[in-house]
C-alpha cells in the first residue's frame, strides 16, 4: 500500500498532466451534465491501461499492465470510499495501488487504505474527498483476461448520501494473448523453469521462455534463409550444368572460361565474395535489393561447386555406356539425355544434397551485410536480451532442415549402392577408396573424357560410395 | 544363304575401291580361304582392306585383310593383345582406323561424318564383354530404347519387338527387372536381345562370355548358337570358347600380333593347323 506525493520536476509534469486531465474532466462533466443520469457525485473521467512491456503499443491480456482510473468529485459532494470492480477474469495481486488526489492544480495529501477483494479493490479515505477533486487510482501488476476484447471498469462509491453506483468507464481494448505469450507466462510460473534458469549455463544458453519467444522472432529470418537458398539453388544447378558442359567441352577457350570461373569461385571464401558484391556494386551505382543480391551471390557461388559435381558425375559414367549407346546408333544428344544424364542425376543426388546443405548454412554469412536472415535476427535478439538462447534457437532452425537432408543423403546413397550392386564388371576399387558414407568433392583438373586414367580416378572420387561389388573383374582376369 | 536385305541409297564408294571390282578380287582371293559357298557376284557384307590401327606408338593392327560373307558366322581366335577386339571395334568405328579401308555392304565407312557413323552403327550391332546394359532402365526398356530413339518406332511396336526378343533369349519373365537384379548371364542375354532387336546386318560379339562365371557361360552360348543357326544373322565373334568355335563357326580366323595368321573351316584349323603359332595357341588352350 503506497500513498505517494510527487515533488520537483515530476511534480511539474504531473501538474501539467493534471491540467489536461482536469480539462478533460470538465469536458466529460459537461457532456455528462446533458445526459439524464448525470446526478452522480463521482463521474468517471477515464480508464486506461498501459501497454505491456513486450506488447508494443497495445495491451495484451494475461500480462501485467497498469490500470489507471480517474474520476472527479462533483460539486457539493464528498466521496469517502471508492470500490472499483475489474472486468470479469481480470486479476491483480493488490500489492501496489497508487492514489493521487488533485484539488484544482494542487496535489493534496490523503490518507486511508486500500483493500483488495477478489476482482475488486476498495479505497477508503480517512477524510472524504471534497468536491472538484480529481481522484486517480493506479493499479499496477494487474492483468486483463487472456481472451482480449473491450473491457470497462465499473464500481461503487460512498458519499454522505450512501452507496452509489459508478458509471462505467470508457472501454479499454485488450489484445488477445497469443498462445506463445501464454506459453511464456505459463513457463514463468513453473518451478522447474526457475530451477533450470538458476543454473548459469542453462539460463544463459537455453532459457525456456526466451527459446519460445526466439522461435517466433526468428521465424521471418528462417523463412528468408529458406527463400534465398530455394530460389538460388535452381539457378545454381542451371549455371553449374552449363559450366560442367563447358569444362568437358572440346574447345580450349570454353574449357578455359569454365576453369577460371570454377577455380576463382571455389578458391576464394564466400564471405569475401559477399563483401565484394555487396560493397562493390553500390560503389558502381548499382543498387540491388539486398535479398536479391543475396540470392545472386549464393547461386553463383554454388554453381561453381555444382559444376565440378556434375562434371565429375558425367565423367564417372563408364565409357561402356557411351559405347553401348553408340553401338545402337544413338547420336551424342540422345546418348547424353537418354543414357548419361539420367545415370548422372542418380549418382550426384547425394553430393548435390550435401552441397545444398552447405549453401543453406552459408546464407548465415549474409547477415554480415545486413540481409535480415536467421543469424541477423538471432544476433539482434541476443543483443537485446543479453542471452545466448536466441543463437540456440537459430541452431535448431538450421538443424530442422539439415538433419533430415543428411538422413536423405544416407538413404539415397545406400539405395544407389544396392541398386548398382552386381551391375556388371566395374573398375576395381582403389586401395584408398572413400568410406561408403563419405561424400567427397570430386578431384580437380580431370578434363579429358577419353583418358582412361582420368576415368578411373574420377570414378574413384565420385562413385566409390556407390560401388560395393567389384569381384567380377577378377573373374575376367581368370578367364584370360 | 540368307537373302541380302534391301538397303537404303548407297553412299558412293571411292573410285579406288569400286565395289564390284573389289568384290571380284575378294571373290577370287578369298575363295579358298573362306571355305564358303557363295554365288558369283555376291559381295562380302564386311570387307576389311589393309586395316591398320595404332594407339600412340603401339601398332595394334598391321595390315589386316578379312572378308565376311552374308549369313556367315566368323569366330576370331587369338591370344590376348592380338588385336581381335580392336579389329571388331573398328568395324563399327568405336575405334577409328589409322589406315586402310572397311566396307560394309559395299559402303566405305572410314572417314565418315558423325551422322553417317550413327547411321552405320544402327546396322552393325555389338555385344560387349561387360554387357554395358543401361542400369537405370529395365531389361525391356534396354531392348526398346534403340528402337524408339534411333529407329523411331512407336512405343507399342518397340514393346512388342522387345517382348519377342526377350522371349527368344529366354528372359520374358525378367522384362521388368533392372540390370543389377539380373545375373551376368541374364544381363548378357538381354544385351544380345538389345542388339538383335535393331535387326542389324552384322552382329559383333566382343568376348561375350569372358566376364561370366563358368556356369553362366552356357546359357549365353546357347542363345548365340540359336541365333547363328536359326536367324541367318551375320556374326563376327571374338571369343575363347573353343567348343563354340568348333561347333557353330562357319570359319575360324586366328590372329596374332595384329595380323591374321590363319583362317579356315573350324575342323581344319583345329585339327590341322597350318601355322605353328596357331598350333601353339590351340595347344596351350586345349
Amino acid at each position: 500500500m503506497e500513498y505517494s506525493r510527487h515533488t520537483g520536476a515530476l511534480g511539474t509534469l504531473a501538474r501539467v498532466l493534471s491540467v489536461l486531465c482536469l480539462a478533460l474532466a470538465i469536458g466529460c462533466a459537461l457532456s455528462l451534465a446533458i445526459a439524464p443520469a448525470s446526478a452522480e457525485a463521482l463521474t468517471t473521467d477515464k480508464a486506461t491501461a498501459r501497454p505491456n512491456e513486450d506488447g508494443g503499443s497495445g495491451v495484451i491480456g494475461a500480462m501485467n499492465t497498469r490500470l489507471t482510473w480517474e474520476g472527479t468529485v462533483e460539486d457539493g459532494e464528498e466521496v469517502s470510499s471508492i470500490t472499483l470492480s475489474l472486468p470479469e477474469g481480470a486479476t491483480f495481486d493488490g500489492s501496489t495501488t497508487r492514489i493521487t488526489v488533485l484539488e484544482g492544480l494542487t496535489r493534496i495529501d490523503v490518507s486511508g487504505n486500500a483493500q483488495a477483494n477478489g476482482a475488486s479493490i476498495t479505497v477508503t479515505f480517512d477524510e472524504p474527498i471534497e468536491a472538484g477533486s480529481l481522484i486517480r487510482l493506479e493499479i499496477t501488476d494487474m492483468q486483463f483476461p487472456a481472451a482480449g476484447g473491450d473491457y470497462v471498469v465499473s464500481g461503487t462509491y460512498d458519499t454522505s448520501d450512501g452507496e452509489m453506483t459508478l458509471a462505467d468507464s470508457p472501454a479499454i481494448t485488450i489484445i488477445a494473448n497469443t498462445p506463445l505469450q501464454s506459453i511464456v507466462t505459463w513457463l514463468d510460473g513453473q518451478a522447474w523453469v526457475s530451477a533450470w534458469n538458476s543454473n548459469p549455463f542453462l539460463g544463459m544458453f537455453l532459457k525456456p521462455q526466451l527459446l519460445v519467444t526466439s522461435f517466433a522472432s526468428l521465424l521471418p529470418g528462417w523463412l528468408l534463409c529458406l527463400g534465398i537458398v530455394l530460389i538460388a539453388y535452381p539457378f545454381a544447378i542451371a549455371l553449374g550444368l552449363l559450366f560442367a558442359m563447358l569444362k568437358i567441352s572440346r574447345h580450349k577457350l570454353l574449357r578455359a572460361i569454365a576453369v577460371i570461373y570454377i577455380n576463382i569461385l571455389r578458391g576464394t571464401p564466400l564471405f569475401l565474395q559477399i563483401y565484394i558484391m555487396f560493397f562493390g556494386l553500390p560503389m558502381l551505382g548499382i543498387n540491388i535489393n539486398n535479398n536479391v543480391l543475396g540470392v545472386i551471390v549464393m547461386a553463383v557461388n554454388s554453381s561453381a561447386y555444382l559444376a565440378e559435381i556434375f562434371r565429375a558425375g558425367i565423367q564417372s559414367i563408364p565409357v561402356g555406356q557411351y559405347e553401348a549407346a553408340s553401338s545402337l546408333g544413338m547420336n551424342h544428344v540422345q546418348t547424353m539425355f537418354s543414357i548419361i544424364i539420367p545415370q548422372t542425376v542418380r549418382r550426384v543426388i547425394p553430393t548435390v544434397t550435401s552441397d545444398f546443405i552447405t549453401s543453406y548454412k552459408d546464407t548465415s554469412l549474409l547477415s554480415s551485410v545486413g540481409v535480415m536472415e536467421l543469424m541477423m535476427f538471432a544476433k539482434n535478439l541476443t543483443t537485446v536480451t543479453g542471452n545466448i538462447t536466441p543463437y540456440m534457437a537459430a541452431a535448431i532452425f538450421y538443424l530442422i532442415v539439415t538433419l533430415p537432408l543428411i538422413k536423405v543423403v544416407g538413404v539415397v546413397e545406400s539405395n544407389i549402392a544396392r541398386s548398382e550392386r552386381g551391375g556388371g564388371p566395374r573398375p576395381r576399387r582403389g586401395a584408398g577408396a572413400a568410406e561408403p558414407d563419405e561424400v567427397e568433392k570430386p578431384a580437380e583438373d580431370t578434363h579429358s573424357v577419353s583418358s582412361n586414367v582420368d576415368q578411373a580416378s574420377v570414378l574413384e572420387a565420385l562413385s566409390a560410395p556407390f560401388r560395393s561389388s567389384t569381384e567380377s573383374l577378377g573373374g575376367v582376369a581368370d578367364v584370360r | 544363304m540368307c537373302a541380302k536385305k534391301n538397303r537404303e541409297a548407297k553412299i558412293e564408294v571411292p573410285a579406288a575401291l569400286d565395289a564390284d571390282e573389289a568384290a571380284r578380287i575378294a571373290f577370287a582371293s578369298d575363295r579358298e580361304l573362306t571355305y564358303h559357298d557363295f554365288a558369283e557376284g555376291e559381295h562380302p557384307i564386311v570387307r576389311i582392306e589393309h586395316l591398320n590401327k595404332s594407339f600412340d606408338q603401339t601398332k595394334v593392327l598391321r595390315d589386316v585383310n578379312l572378308n565376311v560373307w552374308p549369313g556367315e558366322v566368323v569366330v576370331v581366335l587369338g591370344p590376348s593383345g592380338s588385336g581381335k577386339s580392336t579389329m571388331l571395334r573398328c568395324i563399327n568405328l568405336l575405334e577409328r582406323p589409322t589406315a586402310g579401308h572397311i566396307l560394309i555392304e559395299d559402303q566405305e565407312i572410314t572417314g565418315k561424318s558423325t551422322t553417317d557413323v550413327n547411321n552405320l552403327r544402327r546396322d552393325v550391332g555389338m555385344v560387349f564383354q561387360s554387357f554395358n546394359l543401361f542400369p537405370h532402365l529395365t531389361a525391356k526398356q534396354n531392348v526398346m530404347i534403340g528402337q524408339t530413339k534411333v529407329l523411331k518406332k512407336s512405343k507399342a511396336e518397340a514393346d512388342a519387338e522387345a517382348t519377342k526378343q526377350l522371349d527368344a533369349v529366354g528372359l520374358a519373365d525378367r522384362a521388368d527387372f533392372k540390370p543389377p537384379q539380373l545375373s551376368g548371364g541374364q544381363q548378357q542375354r538381354v544385351a544380345i536381345a538389345r542388339a538383335v532387336a535393331m535387326h542389324p546386318n552384322v552382329l559383333l560379339f566382343d568376348e561375350p562370355t569372358s566376364a561370366l562365371d563358368p556356369e553362366l557361360v552356357r546359357g549365353v552360348l546357347d542363345v548365340m548358337r540359336d541365333l547363328a543357326e536359326n536367324s541367318g544373322m551375320t556374326m563376327i565373334v571374338v571369343t575363347h570358347e573353343m567348343g563354340f568355335a568348333r561347333d557353330v563357326a562357319d570359319r575360324v580366323v586366328f590372329m596374332e600380333g595384329g595380323v591374321v595368321v590363319e583362317q579356315g573351316k573350324p575342323d581344319r584349323v583345329f585339327d590341322h593347323p597350318e601355322n605353328p603359332r596357331t598350333a601353339e595357341f590351340l595347344g596351350s588352350i586345349g
